[in-house]
């Protein structure tokens, strides 16, 4: 083993697989930076040039750029609350809203150093214990995804500081438009009133962009008040006062770690679903819940782990058995056969050296974040400084831009204009958008779910609750749901 | 002011010039109505690539998904018929339109050429008591509605594969009911939950669970044993049958491109087909290989979406 | 622009309504136990009691909450000019786009907003020529998004 990993060594620090991971890191930051292109997109973009490498470098590209673009999501997120992949969207409003405190050295600086810490911590995970992991991955059935589903969902509504009947609402739209299209269990053509473009669904990346991007600009051109004054000159060193967070919420960090390799290793659920599960986790578990959705960091330090930790989870099943954990290992899957590195259990037994060099490059892409991550922060930060009669116009040709390259046509260009002026009217009058979002993330699994759950069961709801993994989550979902109510009923005892 | 003119006439030279030039003179399009990662992506970026040699300008591989593939297929016929869009479309052009799922038929598009074909295995979990085809089947026919299958959406390929072989054995296709999935992947993963029994999809697509020890193929639906698994027994030799299906990927342009663009296209693409880095290509990812020129491709396609149509109907899918 | 609650409770209310209507249409799938209804018709069942809960809320504050607050904004010719340019210039590049083209789009948004948001004639220009270039270029070599050259040549 020792000389399989000064093999692996060799291969990994080796002048030509280290220029592919730097420039790789420097593409996945760029491309994470801009709303509507995704860590998917990065990884698809990748592959034709992977065709020309040796195994090693073209599993390093793919492992640094998507690590690096999970992570830049954050910084437009926190800068001009839009975010640049959606698995940032889950804590930009935190973000921004320390930025508006004169804190966005400390958001970014969080952002980056815990999602460095989270992807090294799914990749001691990997390194250790992939083999039996996958196993166990392998035992999830629909009945059990489906209450995870329902977990995601439950803590979404309590994500913002709304009015819990708002956020429902926002939420019951969200799932309202995953219904549209033909991609259901059915395979029937819902709510599309004829339109081809309109059977393949509401794509969740223009939905978001729209959302959160485009109502911020048209936001900003009705805004009366002078432009606001953002502490600019305070970002100096974003990685001050981080060993103080790393003290203070040690518990956030190992559970947005814990949770965010978990959710990855569950093939069809990545790093998105793990950004908002934990975000929702941290508040519940808070000290100070009341904080959250006021800048408060602690969310950030656990979903901003999770949501790299989720990357490395989720290439568990991907290296084991050829399973997707989500979008970019399904990509990686190819890339690893075409190199001969066909997924399996040999690949962990037959030249070894191989699959340590991969893991090797998760650390190293993960390490390289630190200082690549500080440059771009300081880099970005001028945009602060631009006059945002500028950066505005600026940013909506980008969402254009983004929105059409998502499926290459002006429909998804349409859609960021609907779901601008919807947002905009909602946030108008005291609806998050935070929760449709996720309701378009989760909606189609959780229909998914249910339906495959109750045909194997031949129409039978019980199996929800007597499978023994199911019925720990329903049990979860449950105590979540109805806290509020035992909270009040316990205050109502004690005061009789 | 004089260079500025000097640069305009340039550009205005280059223009005129590159217009009368030969096809093609700029990048073409290849829409593939799947996403990115799958089998059809991959093959459309490798063909994509090799074009890009032949003919000298890129091809740019560009992913239109969702609808089940209506949305990627119908943005294809829809393009400008000039030869600057083509497309990779997929057997389920000859399948969603007896389900009444669009109105594009095959006939609807000028096919360049037949590139590949994967027909469906029958996988079982390794620990299954079933040793063959005939055993699963028998097991099926004795307990209707007790095991299930999955491996893709509803009224898909592979439900049609597995529906069409009970109907052919005179099973009713009821016996087995489908459970949707996102593809091979997710119904291979419940397969060895233990969720479903069944899971009819191509050999590559279960070939790392195959190898991991996990899943057992039981038959391949066409007409030799798969070059993976040269063991691998036929329908035909297990059964007696002649029922088989295969996933086929062709590429194709808007119906009414100029006659010399075809031309062009199709010879390239033959030289594409029968270069060793197409073929090695397929090979490591076990993608079966299968040629067939624009006239060839047609025939194919109107032969397939007669079966296929005749099949849906018999199992109940087609409306 | 705001609302009162009970106004929007009554939109999200018809919309509920509306899709437990069209739901009504959806077929019955084989071998299936739910059909493509359920999943929207609960959602929609749960969207109108939502919905209820709304209304009420609105109407027992409808004192405090008057039914219609217009946004001051919208008193503001400037303001309610950027607010439609922005949709109007959305609508403007999906119908346009294709026909004139990526670069000529991107200068004429870029151009429109520039100067309604009263930016420097000069540096409005400049930038409205240079940026969708950029962008092109980015966009169009590196990432390989094939956005329309329209009635341009194809210049790279």
């Amino acid at each position: 083993m020792l000389h399989a990993y000064a093999q692996a060594f060799a291969l990994v620090f080796d002048p030509y697989v280290l220029t592919v991971i730097l420039c790789s890191a420097l593409f996945g930051l760029f491309v994470g930076c801009i709303p509507g292109l995704t860590a998917t997109m990065a990884t698809a973009l990748l592959v034709p040039i992977t065709f020309f490498m040796p195994p090693v470098p073209a599993v390093a590209a793919i492992v640094t750029a998507t690590a690096m673009a999970i992570f830049s999501g954050d910084i437009p997120g926190a800068l001009l609350r839009i975010p640049g992949t959606p698995a940032s969207a889950a804590y930009t409003d935190e973000a921004y809203a320390m930025t508006k405190k004169g804190q966005a050295e400390i958001a970014l600086g969080a952002g980056l150093v815990f999602s460095a810490i989270g992807g090294l911590f799914g990749t001691a995970v990997m390194m250790t214990s992939a083999p039996a992991l996958a196993e166990i991955a392998l035992q999830f059935s629909d009945f059990e995804y489906f209450w995870m589903v329902v977990l995601g969902l439950a803590g979404a509504v309590f994500i913002g500081n709304s009015s819990v009947l708002k956020a429902s609402i926002s939420l019951l739209l969200g799932l309202l438009v995953a219904c549209i299209g033909l991609d259901n269990p059915a395979g029937h053509p819902r709510f599309t009133f004829g339109n081809a473009e309109l059977t393949g669904g509401v794509s969740l990346i223009p939905m978001m962009v729209g959302m959160f991007a485009v109502s911020e600009i048209l936001r900003y051109m009705v805004h009366m008040e002078p432009p606001l004054k953002l502490a600019t000159e305070h970002i100096g060193n974003v990685f001050k006062g981080m060993w103080r967070l790393l003290k203070k919420y040690p518990w956030p960090l190992v559970r947005g770690s814990v949770l965010g390799t978990i959710i990855g290793i569950q093939p069809g659920s990545g790093a998105d679903m793990a950004a908002w599960m934990s975000y929702a986790m941290a508040k519940k578990f808070s000290k100070e819940p009341e904080k959250f959705g006021t800048g408060h960091v602690e969310g950030i330090v656990e979903a901003g782990a999770a949501n790299n930790s989720a990357l490395a989870g989720a290439w568990i099943p991907a290296l084991v058995f050829g399973i997707p954990g989500d979008s970019i290992t399904a990509i990686a899957i190819g890339v690893l056969y075409l190199k001969g590195m066909n997924p399996g259990p040999t690949l962990f037994i037959n030249n070894p050296q191989n699959i340590y060099a991969i893991f090797l490059v998760f650390v190293l892409a993960n390490l390289i974040m630190l200082p690549l991550g500080w440059l771009t922060i300081k880099l970005a930060k001028n945009v602060l400084r631009l006059s945002r009669d500028i950066l505005m116009p600026t940013i909506l040709l980008f969402c254009i831009v983004g929105s059409f390259a998502i499926n290459n046509t002006v429909f998804g260009v349409a859609l960021i204009l609907v779901f601008g002026l919807l947002a905009f009217v909602l946030e108008e009058n005291g609806f998050p958008v935070a929760p449709a979002i996720l309701g378009v993330v989760l909606g189609q699994m959780m229909e998914e779910n249910f339906i495959k759950s109750m045909i194997k069961s031949d129409g039978d709801p019980s199996l929800f609750f007597t499978r023994p993994i199911a019925m720990g989550l329903a049990i979860s979902t449950f105590i979540i749901l109805l806290w509020p109510v035992f909270g009040w009923a316990w205050r109502k005892l004690r005061t009789a | 002011m004089k260079t500025i003119f000097k640069v305009a006439a340039l550009i205005a030279a280059l223009v005129a010039g590159s217009a009368q030039a030969q096809y093609p003179n700029r990048p073409v399009q290849l829409i593939v109505p799947w996403g990115a990662g799958g089998g059809t992506d991959a093959t459309a970026r490798i063909i994509g690539a090799l074009l890009e040699k032949e003919l000298k300008q890129p091809f740019n591989v560009v992913n239109r998904t969702g609808g089940s593939g209506v949305v990627g297929h119908d943005a294809i016929a829809r393009a400008p018929a000039d030869g600057y869009t083509l497309g990779l479309i997929t057997v389920e052009i000859a399948m969603m339109h007896h389900v009444g799922l669009t109105a594009l038929k095959p006939t609807d598009y000028t096919p360049i050429g037949l590139m590949n074909a994967d027909p469906s295995g029958i996988n079982v979990r390794t620990d299954a008591p079933y040793k063959s085809v005939k055993d699963l089947l028998t097991a099926i026919k004795a307990n209707p509605g007790k095991f299930k299958a999955s491996g893709t959406g509803q009224g898909g390929i592979w439900h049609l594969a597995i529906a069409g072989l009970l109907k052919d054995q005179g099973i009713d296709p009821g016996a087995l009911p489908w459970v949707p999935s996102q593809g091979a992947a997710p119904g291979l993963q419940d397969l060895v939950s233990g969720g479903v029994e069944v899971v009819p999809c191509s050999i590559p697509e279960a070939r790392a669970m195959i190898d991991a020890g996990k899943v057992r193929p039981l038959a391949i639906m066409d007409a030799n044993p798969p070059a993976l698994y040269p063991k691998l027994p036929t329908l035909k030799a297990e059964l007696g049958t002649d029922w088989q299906i295969a996933a086929w990927r062709v590429i194709a342009a808007p119906k009414g491109i100029p006659a010399d663009v075809q031309k062009t296209l199709g010879a390239a693409l033959k030289k594409v087909y029968d270069s060793s880095e197409y073929k090695e290509f397929m090979a490591k990812q076990g993608y079966g290989t299968v040629w067939a020129d624009s006239d060839g491709a047609a025939k194919f396609m109107a032969a397939a979406d007669a079966n296929l149509g005749a099949a849906l109907k018999a199992v109940g899918l087609a409306k | 622009m705001k609302l009162n609650d009970a106004l929007l409770g009554l939109v999200f209310l018809a919309l509920s309504i509306a899709v437990l209507v069209t739901i009504q249409g959806y077929p019955k799938i084989p071998g299936q136990s739910i059909g493509p209804g359920a999943f929207p018709g609960l959602i929609a069942l749960l969207l109108g009691g939502c919905s209820l809960a709304l209304i009420w809320r609105g109407w027992q504050e409808r004192r405090a909450q008057p039914l219609v607050a217009l946004g001051a904004w919208l008193a503001s010719p400037r303001h309610l000019l950027n607010f439609c340019l922005t949709v109007v210039l959305l609508l403007f590049y999906v119908l346009a786009s294709e026909t004139i083209g990526f670069l000529i789009c991107g200068t004429i948004i870029l151009l429109v907003l520039f100067f309604s948001l009263r930016v420097k004639p000069s540096l409005a220009i400049v930038l409205a020529l240079f940026v969708p270039l950029v962008i092109h270029l980015i966009f169009y070599k590196l990432l390989r998004v094939p956005l329309p050259w329209g009635v341009l040549p194809v210049l790279w």
